[in-house]
């Protein structure tokens, strides 16, 4: 267990390195960069940029160099300082733009992603046991209509009912006064007031998917000669599904673990963006729009150091559910 | 030195003698109880000690007002500050009408006779949001340590063939600017939105991070702060004109009349508070601005702009938000948003223009595009009132690219192949493309013919709806039309590229004299990026397509533009910007679509002192000099 546990950490470190190495590649992949975008920035206030002026935004950045570089000089830094490099776009280190954004980002995360394991779970088992029931179908419409409908389209209807039909304040995760005022309960109602917008848009795909999911699975299980057994042998409905199938239908959920570190930190972007959240999403975004490639770098590899840790995880939680899986 | 006060390179309508502010000096000043209290407890000098002795005397729009209140404001995370709605403070400034420079943080100026040679007064007592006296130290740190770093944009009318200004303090409150020739535009380019750099470095305070000055000191903090390069360090502490970092450090003294707390960026919802020391006041002696607060939220989707402001949730809305389009959806909330109308003129002069890429890589498309009779037939055929019914809702009229109004309107130019005539399009088009496919579709030397042209819709949506009606009415005279429609960053590095034929733009700075100050944008392609025609004489570079020798016309084009600001007197200078829109006239070089009309902006219902109408614009960075210090909260 331990030496699995070791040389799945030491693979991280060439997964890693590659990760760095291809992600700095693709985001200076296309024509252009900073520089370009700066020049357009100006051009749509109004103000023209001269190409020696382009030229030296070039140097100033540091971006005249060949990428290998610049690849170099940021991986560097990370290692030896912990030091991510600079934004351009916001002349900031970049160190300094992504942490103070996680707390809200995880928050904001980690509550929806509750919100759909809480329905979505139960309602999958609910609808294998009871499969073309009433409840069963409902919950299918209820679950392709959340899959289908596009989640920014999804928040932006609701933001617009919120506005016309009930006079909320529109979009963020505070009302005007609470943004900058201390933590008090007022201010947490004030919060969770809010919190169930970005909740419920964000919840509704993923409890959509989950639920097919684990109807699926369960269905597969129920039908084997294991349960009937169980059965026959006159264990309680309830514990004949909880112990055995049950746990064996959620594996596929569990090895998609691996994925909820990254949603937990990433966010929903575009919905982000539309409810004008604080959060990681619409930052990483932005970054990769304006070719600003140490920060959209430095969140790239954050993010693939989540989804590797993310893996083992989920690895190591699938042998704890599932005795039938071994390291070897 | 010899200087005299005589008008000598004024522009006609501008009054370019020696500038001197309203002679007022206040005995008693009034000033806000938030500032009051802080005089109480002796936090801060009494209101007549903080600001000028002259200080800036504001005509109201309406009444004097009272103090207090938070204007709110959406922010879409790109600029905060680009002037047009804060922090218009140069050391001169454009009059409410944009007709004349009139002081501001200057007192007043003299220029000598040739008009190469301008003295700056600065006001007595000026001071910088921190209490320190504003002084030509301040002039001499921007001339010393920014005006001229490679990286810093927008002051080339500083150069006069080239030569910097040779910089001379005088003394504590006066300074000259000088060149060996003429800079007949020097005052007007300074009111401009590029101006205000002048003003934005107390070097009192910013010293400490200079290079220059104090070396060692400067690593030492470096190392403290984690940087190993200096200009990321400079940067994040200092800012860069036009950048959001150029508000983000509290600590950094201002001249404007709202102030950082706290950095801003990062911040869902950030609030600036009122300068202690600004230097304007009322005709009543009141110190401005009126308005306690400015806050911010930020709102990067644009539907949700509206639909902010719609609820209310800007006190004075953004451009991108109050066009013709939205009109009708944010009439339908007034009443729940708690705004009202109020018109804006416009000194924008086109919706939208197509510049034609002249230097094309393929030489076949290169000499078909340089045929006026091809020009022509585009914009023949183009409908122009379908477009702006459409698009527009019916606001606009039919124009070319050409000035909207003032001394260089030039009615051919304005108005000539706008109206919409597709078989006189037809009739030109076949003097170039006389070959048809089996479909009757045009074809260039036995090929097939697709017109590229490339809209970024990411910066104005609208121009993907005007070029689908558009690519219609260019079928049905027989060109095959290929719209490419993609965001900023796509348009960015598709532009330069040879699947590109032509691609849209707005067209600004059109009344009055500012077409004077953007003669550049006259000349085809050598403003808009595609720096081929022009750019080894008028930008001093290579030509990126050195293959393409302008025709006679544009290098006459690209010579005035250069001959223009340093022209030795107003007529002359005015001849040439009249010579250059005839060139362009002649040549219908860049095809417009339609004028801007009906614009408008919603302000809330208890804003006073809002001039109705407001002026819009970019090197008239309206309504930024509408005096938004002026604004208050009535009941």
């Amino acid at each position: 267990m331990t030496n699995y546990l070791l040389r799945r950490l030491l693979y991280m470190i060439p997964t890693l390195i590659a990760v760095s190495f291809v992600a700095f590649a693709v985001i200076t992949l296309p024509p252009g960069d900073y520089a370009d975008t700066y020049v357009l920035a100006a051009r749509q206030s109004g103000q023209v940029v001269t190409p020696e002026q382009e030229q030296a935004i070039r140097e100033f950045y540091k971006l005249d160099r060949p990428w290998i570089v610049q690849y170099w000089d940021w991986t560097s830094s990370i290692i030896t300082r912990g030091d991510f490099g600079f934004s351009f776009q916001w002349d900031l280190p970049v160190n300094e733009l992504i942490w103070p954004r996680l707390a809200m980002t995880f928050v904001v995360s980690f509550s929806s992603l509750m919100l759909v394991w809480i329905i979505a779970i139960p309602i999958g088992v609910y609808s294998a046991v009871r499969q073309y029931s009433v409840g069963d179908m409902l919950a299918t419409i209820f679950g392709f209509i959340g899959l289908a409908i596009p989640n920014f389209l999804f928040a932006l209807v609701l933001m617009y009912v919120s506005f016309r039909y009930f006079g909320a304040s529109v979009g963020g995760l505070f009302s005007p006064e609470y943004i900058n005022a201390p933590w008090s309960f007022a201010k947490l109602g004030d919060f969770l007031g809010k919190l169930w917008l970005p909740m419920v848009v964000l919840g509704t795909a993923g409890t959509a998917g989950l639920i097919r999911v684990v109807r699926a699975n369960l269905l597969d299980e129920l039908k084997k000669p294991y349960v009937v057994t169980a059965r026959a042998k006159g264990m309680r409905e309830r514990d004949a599904i909880r112990k055995y199938p049950l746990r064996i239908a959620l594996n596929p959920f569990v090895s998609s673990l691996n994925d909820v570190f990254v949603q937990l930190v990433s966010g929903a972007t575009i919905v982000s963006v539309v409810l004008s959240l604080q959060t990681t999403g619409p930052l990483l975004l932005e970054a990769l729009r304006a070719e600003d490639m140490y920060l959209a770098g430095s969140f790239i590899m954050m993010l693939s150091l989540l989804t590797v840790v993310g893996t083992l995880v989920s690895d190591l939680l699938l042998a704890w559910l599932d005795p039938r899986i071994r390291f070897r | 030195m010899n200087i005299t006060t005589r008008l000598v390179t004024a522009l006609a309508a501008l009054a370019l003698f020696a500038g001197a502010a309203m002679a007022q000096t206040c005995e008693v000043v009034g000033e806000a109880p938030m500032l009051a209290e802080r005089v109480a407890a002796g936090d801060l000098p009494p209101a007549a000690e903080r600001i000028p002795s002259n200080p800036m005397v504001l005509a109201v729009a309406e009444e004097i007002g009272t103090y207090g209140g938070e204007m709110l404001d959406l922010y879409d995370g790109s600029r905060l500050a680009e002037f047009r709605q804060f922090g218009y403070e140069g050391l001169v400034r454009w009059n409410t009408d944009g007709s004349e420079v009139i002081p501001n943080i200057a007192a007043g100026w003299e220029v000598s006779e040739d008009g190469s040679a301008y003295t700056f007064t600065l006001r007595e007592g000026l001071r910088w949001s921190d209490g320190h006296p504003f002084t030509t130290a301040d002039i001499q740190f921007y001339f010393d340590e920014v005006a001229f770093e490679p990286y810093n944009c927008c002051n080339d009318y500083m150069l006069v063939d080239g030569q910097k200004p040779v910089v001379e303090i005088i003394d504590d409150l006066t300074f000259s600017m000088s060149w060996d020739a003429p800079n007949s535009t020097l005052l007007q380019n300074l009111a401009t939105s590029y101006g205000v750099q002048v003003t934005q470095f107390a070097a009192h305070y910013l010293e400490q991070f200079s290079m220059k000055k104090n070396p060692e000191a400067v690593e030492a903090l470096m190392a403290e702060d984690g940087y190993d390069d200096y200009n990321e360090w400079w940067a994040a502490n200092v800012g860069r004109y036009g950048q959001n970092s150029e508000y983000n450090n509290p600590d950094r003294p201002l001249m404007t009349a709202w102030i950082p707390t706290a950095p801003f960026i990062g911040q869902e919802r950030f609030t600036f508070e009122r300068n202690p020391y600004y230097f304007k006041v009322d005709e009543a002696c009141n110190q401005l601005p009126y308005i306690d607060f400015r806050t911010w939220s930020l709102t990067p989707d644009e539907e949700v702009r509206v639909l902010r402001t719609m609820d209310g949730q800007d006190h004075f809305c953004r451009r991108d938000v109050c066009q013709p389009p939205n009109k009708a959806v944010l009439f339908d909330s007034q009443d729940q948003g708690d705004y009202r109308f109020v018109d804006l003129t416009n000194s924008d002069h086109n919706q939208m223009l197509l510049h034609i890429k002249y230097t094309h890589d393929l030489e076949e498309r290169a000499a078909l595009f340089q045929e006026k009779d091809f020009r022509v037939g585009l914009s023949l055929a183009m409908d122009r009132q379908n477009v702006i019914d459409t698009v527009y809702v019916g606001q606009g009229t039919p124009h070319q690219m050409a000035p909207r109004s003032g001394p260089f309107y030039n009615e051919q130019l304005a108005t000539q192949f706008t109206e919409h005539d597709p078989a006189l399009a037809s009739e030109y088009l076949d003097r170039v493309l006389p070959e048809r496919d089996a479909n009757g579709m045009r074809m260039l030397n036995g090929e097939p013919f697709t017109f590229n042209v490339l809209v970024n819709a990411g910066f104005r949506a609208d121009w993907a709806d005007v070029m689908q009606l558009i690519e219609r009415d260019w079928e049905a005279v027989g060109l095959d039309v290929n719209v490419i429609v993609g965001s900023d960053e796509f348009a960015r590095s598709a532009r330069q590229g040879n699947d590109v034929d032509a691609y849209v733009w707005a067209g600004e700075n059109g009344t009055g004299q500012l077409p004077i100050l953007a003669a550049d944008e006259y000349v085809p392609e050598a403003a808009y990026g595609w720096y081929a025609w022009g750019a080894e004489n008028y930008f001093g570079t290579e030509p990126a397509n050195p293959v393409v020798t302008p025709p006679s016309d544009i290098q006459r084009m690209i010579e005035l533009v250069s001959l223009i600001p340093t022209s030795a007197s107003a007529e002359v200078q005015s001849d040439r910007m009249k010579e250059l829109l005839q060139l362009h006239a002649d040549g219908l070089w860049v095809i417009g679509l339609a004028m801007p009309e009906g614009d408008y902006r919603v302000v809330n219902s208890a804003l006073r002192n809002v001039p109705n109408p407001l002026i819009g614009g970019w090197l008239y960075p309206g309504p930024g000099p509408l005096n938004f210090e002026t604004f208050f909260y009535g009941n």
